[in-house]
Order: structure tokens, then C-alpha cells, then sequence
């Protein structure tokens, strides 16, 4: 009987503890999770309640969305700011999946408050007011990168596109512009509505595109981690190479001649990282690529962002030397490629991408504060501080120098990305880069589709868009 | 030694002064009910009928309970607390009168079944004769849903039986049954060889319930038996060892049967297909989420949206009106009535009643885990009840009769220490 007793105590015990651990897990995931399974679409609970919609401010207190006198939504009075800022703030329609009127209309409307707020709610007879949202873009920049956004001269239409700028010492993210896009007063007068081809999309987070050269950044991350001489290594170019079951060319078949790994970069010479993602194999090229986040599920929070793909088995060499150069299978999201430029400026630490600034619900009261979160040191700050320093070369006096801004140290890189096998289609032209600077540490992607060269608009639209960051987010 | 100081000693040996327990459960029940019936503009008839049926039901079932036998009263209110939160949340979400109204009427049933299950308990002396008796029912009945004319199919799995409008679930009545046959196959520290008849039977209790496909009822009555032999062996490398048989078979169901496949499929993405196969689980989790932390109040949620959100997801729907805070509350008295049955478990006197007592508590426990865990996607949806809240007549009046047992065997220990105390008294007065 004393064993029996002694052994029921143990499983006893177990199965409190189990019971505990049940309890803990539920609280933590309706924490963390709650608002955004409420906000979810198929919550019919969302349309039927008559509380009124918080207000979304911008990181400076601008008023992007706020309920009217007579309960309808209103938006920003300027056409271009509504509309450059549709994807991110979204609409009450939920077109815009992951705008903020949609993946955060639980806490707009506070459906759950607490007891407090509703006995004081029921005293004052006020109309129930859900919670205010200050996010961490800056309204007036994100306009003007929109409105600055070039355009087609053969359509005269902008260009499809996105920019992304971030602050890469704390992650907040200062601008999603996504060409292009719609007007939300637009949605509640559908008749009339004309709204563009894939306009709800929010291509900052939603958009995979093939990275091209941009992607060299992290063969050579990769190359320099692996094994720190290839510094010092040199590489013949001419112009194209041909290997075992495969043949590579140099843009416009350009013959760098011998380089080294400093020049290849800054003239983003093909063979030579064709030649890197060689030396390298799959292997480690892809263990890189995983410690920035590619192949990851991406669960941030704030918002839902695409994950970023590269191959985990090629069939040939020929597939692991087009990886090299960012062609091929692989994929990545304009936030994301921001994040890499980002961490290399930042020491090798990327950091984790955040929009929610503060959440302040109908008394006032913050009830969510964000702080800066490191995701994960990608790369030792060495080798971080030589691909900057690469990258600041390719500015001076690489493919990049149109992203230079005056008084600056910009670092960036170029690429032209094919999207078709036989050169039918205009390639889609990127660029990615930061400024070193520690009052004002921003990163930028830039794409364009159909673009042409990343040497051409994408690297003059960056400087446009971090010499107004410089200005107006000081 | 006079007859009233006896009684006075077995009413100090139910130890706990439940008054205040009992009060604040009715105080529960009448403003609950009270305020469904005059949430909506017309008043709700049956809810005010409630608001005094279940206060009283509760109150006079303590008692009379409690002059009959020395039973643990903590554990019987918070069995009616439990029941009564079902009444309660059925009453507030259900589209209808009647199914409150039929949860109402098993729950009578129940308790009319709990004093039945702590009479017998007292009562049964000869377990060891009558056990293969009980064994061989038990499986007869797990498999009758596959008999001709009285089987019935339904939410794909073949584990009802029925005649006319009457339909149970053999599963859920042989539960207690189980219990019983394991405690008693397994009492007196057997050795392994002797203890084979038993696994056979809970092997084939297992095999019968496998072939129904009611995969919940599987997964409980083998943990059950794992457990309960463990604790009655104290043989850890038969148990591991069974536990790990039990994991193989899991991945052989898994590669085997496709509608496992599709229920860990759902369970690790729901969204992957929100609106067929993932639906049931994404509006539970809308449902929580929308409940946060205070509930949405009584009769404010929508808990509707949840398909089968009087049954298997009523513990999204509870979290959603009531809040998650009542939600762990709830899941807290699970756990008191869990501590208090071992309880009842270490005080027994033979090892029968002890691993009786066991048996139920943990599967009372396993059940309740099970179905919480689902509908929050901490496992996946494995189609138990919770038990005593969930809608539905055989898993209410079965787990009233498990209780009903756990009962009788608290006030067989609470009248054996009563003797005990006696005795040392005579013999302190010399009379031995």
C-alpha cells in the first residue's frame, strides 16, 4: 500500500503539472495571440458590434484613420498620402489583408475590455471606443516616396514596385510604399471602382521577388565567413564563363577582366560570385542564406510578411551557380531584403522588424508599448564591417553611385533581377543599402518591376527616399 | 462508547467547512441565471425556473447526500458547480429551450445515478468473483454499436447505439466499468503474468473502440490503463514499455488512417484551409481571442460561429462569454476535484478502492485535458467531452455515476477512520 500510495503521488503530481502547464500555454497564447485570431476575417463578431473604430496615428501623431462624428471611417485629406499609405493602414472593407485596419480590427473595436472600462463606459454613457494605434511609419515620407516613384514613359503609368525603409538599430519600420496602389473611400462606392491589378497586395511583405545581384551580399557573407582569404583571392572575368552543364554571363557580357573580390563586388561581376557559390557548394551557401532568415516562417506579430525561399537540393551545379547570384529559386520579400542591408550596417545583428509603436486604449491608457528586439546576430561584426565597407565602395564608385547623398557614408548594392528564361521581359531592377550614420541609422530596399538596371532608378529613388528620411525623421 | 459521539466524529472527519463553498456555487447560479433570463427584451420563462431549480437541486442534493453517507462534500459542489456551468452556458448560447431544458433533465438523472454509483461502491464486497462478469460485458456493450438494427454512424465514427428517439454512447458508460475491472484485476500488487488477462481486456476494449474509430476514447482508455498499472506494479519498464507500443501504434494509425492525417493536419495549420476542414478550429480560437481576457459577458459573445459549440468546442464558447480568467478557473476545479479524489485514493484501505479512486480522478483529469487542449490547439481534436459541462446525456450521466463511485469510496474511508478513532478510545478506557 506505501508503494501504491507513493507511486499515485507521483502521477498525480504529474498530471497537476500537466494541468498547469495546460493553463500557462492557453494564457500565454491568448497574450500574444488573441488580438489577431479576433482580428481574423471570418469574425463575424467584428461586424456586428456597434463600438466605434480607434484611431491609426502615425510615428508622429498625423492622423491616418479616425472614426467621424457621424461614424464613418475617414482617411488622410491628401489623395497621394491615402493612397501611398492604402496597403499599410488598409481599409474597413479588409481588402488589404495585412493593412492594420484589418490584422489589428480586434483592438481597433476592443471587443474584450476589461470590466473597468465598461463600468466607467456605462457611467459616463459615452459610445464604446476601441483603442488607438500609433504605428512607426512616417506618414509625410511614405507620400513622398509614392509620389517620387518613377513612371513608365511607354504606359505613363508608375512603375510596380516597392520600398521599404526601416531603422536598423531598432527594427521600426518607416515606410512600406507598394506601387500600386488604391484609395480606400474608393471601396465604399464600388461601382465606380477602378482599383489597379493586385493594388491590395502590399508588396513590401507580400512580394517574392527574385533578388538578382542584390543577393550577392550573402554569397559573399557566406565566401568571407567561410574562409576569410578570399579577400585577398583573385578572379579572372571574361565576361562569361562556361562550366559543367552550364554557361554564365556578365551584365551586357561586360569583361571585368582580373579583379578582386572588392572590384567584383562593386561591378557585380557575375562569373566571379558564379565562380564563389562554386568554391562554396550548397551547403554552406544555403546555411548562410538560413541565418538570415531565408527558408524561415517569419512570425513577427505585427504584421504578415512572406517567407523568403532558397533551394534546399539542386539538380546540377548549374542551379547552385545561379543561387550564387541570386537567380534560380530564389525569393525574398522587399522587408526582408531591407533587413539584410540593415544588419550588415548594424554589426551583423539583424534586428526584429516592428510597426506597432503604442496601442492606447478609449481612457487613454498605453496598454502596449513596443522596444526594440534583436532577431539574431547573423554575421560576426568583422566580417559585417567588410561587406559595408564594400558596400559604401560600390556607392563611390561601383554600380550604385546614383544612391549617393551628400555629406553621407551610403552603402548599397545594385541588381537587375530575370524574370524570364529568354530576355523577352525587362528585368526588375533593385537596390538595397543603408546610410552609416548613428543619428540616423535607415536601411532601404527598392524594386521595380521591369525597371531595367538597378544601377538607373531604383539607386536614385533610394537616395531621394533616405535624404527625405534624414529630414523628416530626424 | 455512546452512538452520537461516533456520528460527531465521522461529521468532524469530512473535515472541510463547505458552507461557504456551497453558498457562493448557489449565488453563482441565481445571478447567472437570473441575468439570462432578463438579458433580452422578452423575459426568459425557463431560465427564471432555472434560477431556482438549480440553486435548490444543488443544495438539496449536499444534504441529503451528506445525511446519508460521510461524503467528501467539497467534491460533490464542485461536481454540481461544474454541471451547473454547463446548464448555465447551454441556457445562454443554445438556439433553443430544449437543449438546456434535456441537459437539465440528464443532469436530475445524474444525480439520481451518482447516489446509485456510491451505493454500489459500498455495497460491492465481491469484486474479485464478479469482475470477468463485468469484463465480458463491457466489451459486449463497447461492441454493440456494430450490432445490426441499433447501431448508428455518426460524426464519422461508428460508436452510438439506439432505439427510437433513445440514443447512448456505450464508450462513455463503460468508462466507470473499466475503471472497476482494472482496479480490481490489478489490486493486490499482482505480477506481470497475472495482470495479462486484464491488459487483454483493456487491449480489446481499446481494439473495439479503434474499430468504431473513436480515436478520444481510445487515447483515454489506454492512458488510463498505462497509468493504472503503473501505480499498482510499480513496474516502470512495462509501463514505458506499453506507453511506447501505444506511440508506434499512433504513427501506424497516422500513416494508415487518413482521417488521423487530417486531424494533426488541421491542428498544425488550420489556416491552410479556413474554410472546410480548419473552420470548426479557427473559429474556436476567434471565439477566445474575441473573449480576451474578461469574456465578452454573459450572452454578448457569438459563440455560434463555432460549429459544434454545445459539445465538443463548449470550452471555446465558456472562454469566449466568461473570459480566459474563468477559463483557468474552471480548469483549477478540475484540478481541486483531481487532488481531492487522490486524496480519497491514499486513504483508502484496500487496494481496490484506492486504484478505484485513482483510475477515475485520472481519467477525469486526461479527459478534460484532452478536449481543453484541442479547442485552445495545444493537441489536436481528439472528440472527448469535457466532462460534466459538455452537452449530451450519456457522457453527463456516466461521469455523475464515475463521481457517484468516488464518492461512496470518501465516505467508506471517512466511516473506517471514524472506527479507527473509536477503537483507539476503547482501548484507551481499557475495555480491550
Amino acid at each position: 500500500m506505501k508503494e501504491l500510495r507513493r507511486n499515485m503521488r507521483v502521477v498525480g503530481t504529474l498530471v497537476v503539472v500537466l494541468f498547469v502547464g495546460l493553463a500557462a500555454w492557453f494564457a500565454m497564447t491568448v497574450f500574444t495571440q488573441g488580438s489577431i485570431w479576433a482580428s481574423d476575417v471570418r469574425n463575424s463578431r467584428l461586424r456586428s458590434t456597434n463600438s466605434l473604430r480607434g484611431d491609426i496615428l502615425d510615428r508622429d501623431g498625423n492622423l491616418l484613420a479616425t472614426t467621424a462624428e457621424d461614424g464613418t471611417r475617414q482617411y488622410t485629406h491628401n489623395a497621394i498620402a491615402r493612397r501611398a499609405l492604402s496597403q499599410t493602414v488598409g481599409d474597413i472593407a479588409g481588402m488589404s489583408g495585412t493593412g492594420v485596419e484589418t490584422f489589428y480590427s480586434a483592438t481597433l473595436l476592443d471587443i474584450s475590455t476589461s470590466l473597468v472600462d465598461r463600468l466607467s463606459e456605462l457611467f459616463n454613457s459615452k459610445d464604446h471606443v476601441g483603442s488607438s494605434i500609433q504605428i512607426s511609419v512616417d506618414g509625410p515620407l511614405q507620400a513622398y516616396i509614392a509620389s517620387e516613384f518613377p513612371v513608365d514613359e511607354k504606359t505613363g503609368a508608375f512603375y510596380r514596385g516597392a520600398v521599404c525603409v526601416t531603422n536598423y538599430r531598432t527594427g521600426e519600420i518607416l515606410a512600406m510604399v507598394s506601387m500600386p496602389n488604391y484609395d480606400p473611400y474608393d471601396l465604399a462606392n464600388r461601382t465606380v471602382t477602378q482599383v489597379e491589378d493586385t493594388a491590395y497586395l502590399n508588396r513590401c511583405l507580400q512580394g517574392l521577388y527574385t533578388p538578382g545581384s542584390v543577393f550577392k551580399i550573402i554569397t559573399l557573407a557566406s565566401a568571407i565567413t567561410n574562409d576569410e582569404s578570399v579577400v585577398d583571392q583573385t578572379f579572372s572575368c571574361s565576361g562569361e564563363w562556361t562550366y559543367e552543364g552550364g554557361h554564365i554571363v556578365c551584365a551586357g557580357g561586360t569583361s571585368h577582366g582580373t579583379v578582386n573580390l572588392k572590384t567584383a563586388f562593386k561591378r557585380s561581376c557575375n562569373v566571379t560570385f558564379g565562380k564563389l557559390a562554386y568554391q562554396l557548394g550548397l551547403e554552406r551557401l544555403r546555411q548562410t542564406a538560413e541565418q538570415f532568415g531565408f527558408n524561415e516562417n517569419f512570425k513577427f506579430g505585427d504584421f504578415m510578411v512572406y517567407n523568403s525561399a532558397f533551394p534546399t537540393e539542386i539538380s546540377s551545379m548549374n542551379g547552385l551557380v545561379w543561387a550564387g547570384i541570386g537567380q534560380g529559386e530564389v525569393l525574398v520579400t522587399p522587408l526582408h531584403m531591407a533587413m539584410i542591408a540593415g544588419a550588415i550596417a548594424n554589426g551583423g545583428t539583424m534586428m526584429k522588424p516592428w510597426l506597432i509603436e503604442k496601442i492606447t486604449n478609449s481612457l487613454g491608457a498605453a496598454t502596449t508599448t513596443a522596444a526594440p528586439t534583436a532577431y539574431r546576430r547573423v554575421l560576426s561584426e568583422s566580417v559585417a564591417g567588410k561587406i559595408a565597407e564594400y558596400m559604401y565602395e560600390t556607392v563611390q564608385s561601383g554600380t550604385a553611385t546614383r544612391a549617393a547623398i551628400k555629406g553621407y557614408t551610403v552603402g548599397g548594392k545594385t541588381g537587375s533581377a530575370e524574370v524570364s528564361d529568354d530576355k523577352t521581359v525587362e528585368t526588375n531592377a533593385w537596390f538595397t543599402g543603408f546610410i552609416y550614420d548613428d543619428a540616423h541609422p535607415y536601411a532601404i530596399s527598392v524594386v521595380i518591376e521591369g525597371g531595367g538596371a538597378g544601377a538607373r532608378m531604383p539607386s536614385e529613388l533610394a537616395a531621394k527616399a533616405l535624404k527625405k528620411a534624414i529630414e523628416y525623421v530626424g | 462508547m455512546p452512538k452520537n459521539k461516533v456520528d460527531r466524529m465521522k461529521k468532524a472527519l469530512m473535515r472541510s467547512n463547505t458552507k461557504l463553498l456551497l453558498s457562493a456555487v448557489m449565488a453563482f447560479q441565481v445571478l447567472a441565471m437570473l441575468l439570462i433570463a432578463f438579458q433580452k427584451e422578452t423575459m426568459n420563462p425557463q431560465a427564471l425556473v432555472l434560477a431556482v431549480a438549480l440553486p435548490l437541486v444543488t443544495w438539496l442534493t449536499t444534504r441529503l447526500m451528506g445525511r446519508v453517507w460521510p461524503v467528501d462534500r467539497a467534491i460533490l459542489i464542485m461536481v454540481l458547480f461544474l454541471c451547473s456551468v454547463g446548464i448555465i452556458t447551454l441556457s445562454d448560447i443554445a438556439k433553443s429551450d430544449v437543449t438546456p431544458r434535456t441537459q437539465s433533465l440528464y443532469a436530475l438523472g445524474g444525480i439520481l445515478v451518482m447516489f446509485a454509483g456510491a451505493a454500489f461502491i459500498r455495497f460491492w464486497r465481491q469484486w474479485k468473483k464478479t469482475t470477468p462478469l463485468l469484463m465480458g460485458l463491457c466489451i459486449l456493450a463497447l461492441a454493440s454499436p456494430f450490432a445490426p438494427v441499433i447501431g448508428i454512424y455518426k460524426f464519422g465514427a461508428r460508436n452510438w447505439v439506439g432505439v427510437g428517439p433513445i440514443t447512448v454512447q456505450p464508450s462513455e458508460f463503460m468508462k466507470p466499468v473499466l475503471i472497476l475491472c482494472l482496479a480490481s484485476g490489478f489490486s493486490n500488487r499482482p505480477r506481470f503474468a497475472r495482470c495479462l488477462p486484464t491488459i487483454a481486456f483493456a487491449a480489446m476494449c481499446c481494439g473495439v473502440l479503434l474499430a468504431e474509430k473513436d480515436l478520444g476514447a481510445v487515447l483515454l482508455y489506454f492512458l488510463t490503463t498505462v497509468a493504472m498499472y503503473y501505480v499498482a506494479t510499480s513496474n516502470a519498464f512495462i509501463s514505458l514499455a506499453g506507453l511506447g507500443m501505444g506511440a508506434g501504434a499512433a504513427v501506424i494509425a497516422y500513416r494508415a488512417l487518413p482521417y488521423v492525417q487530417d486531424r494533426v493536419a488541421i491542428w498544425q495549420n488550420p489556416w491552410s484551409d479556413p474554410q472546410e476542414s480548419g473552420y470548426q478550429l479557427i473559429q474556436s480560437l476567434i471565439a477566445i481571442g474575441s473573449g480576451g481576457l474578461f469574456g465578452m459577458g454573459l450572452g454578448m459573445g457569438m459563440p455560434r460561429d463555432i460549429p459544434l459549440y454545445y459539445s465538443d468546442f463548449i470550452f471555446a464558447s465558456i472562454t469566449e462569454e466568461f473570459g480566459l480568467i474563468f477559463a483557468i478557473g474552471l480548469l483549477a476545479v478540475y484540478v481541486l476535484i483531481i487532488m481531492r479524489g487522490l486524496i480519497v485514493a491514499f486513504n483508502a484501505r484496500t487496494s481496490f478502492h484506492s486504484l478505484a479512486a485513482f483510475g477515475l480522478v485520472i481519467m477525469l483529469g486526461l479527459q478534460t485535458m484532452l478536449i481543453a487542449g484541442g479547442n485552445t490547439k495545444l493537441l489536436p481534436l481528439s472528440g472527448v467531452t469535457l466532462p460534466l459541462i459538455c452537452s449530451g446525456g450519456s457522457s453527463l450521466v456516466s461521469t455523475f455515476f464515475s463521481m457517484g463511485l468516488l464518492l461512496g469510496l470518501s465516505s467508506m474511508n471517512a466511516e473506517d477512520e471514524a472506527r479507527d478513532i473509536e477503537t483507539l478510545e476503547l482501548k484507551e478506557e481499557g475495555v480491550f
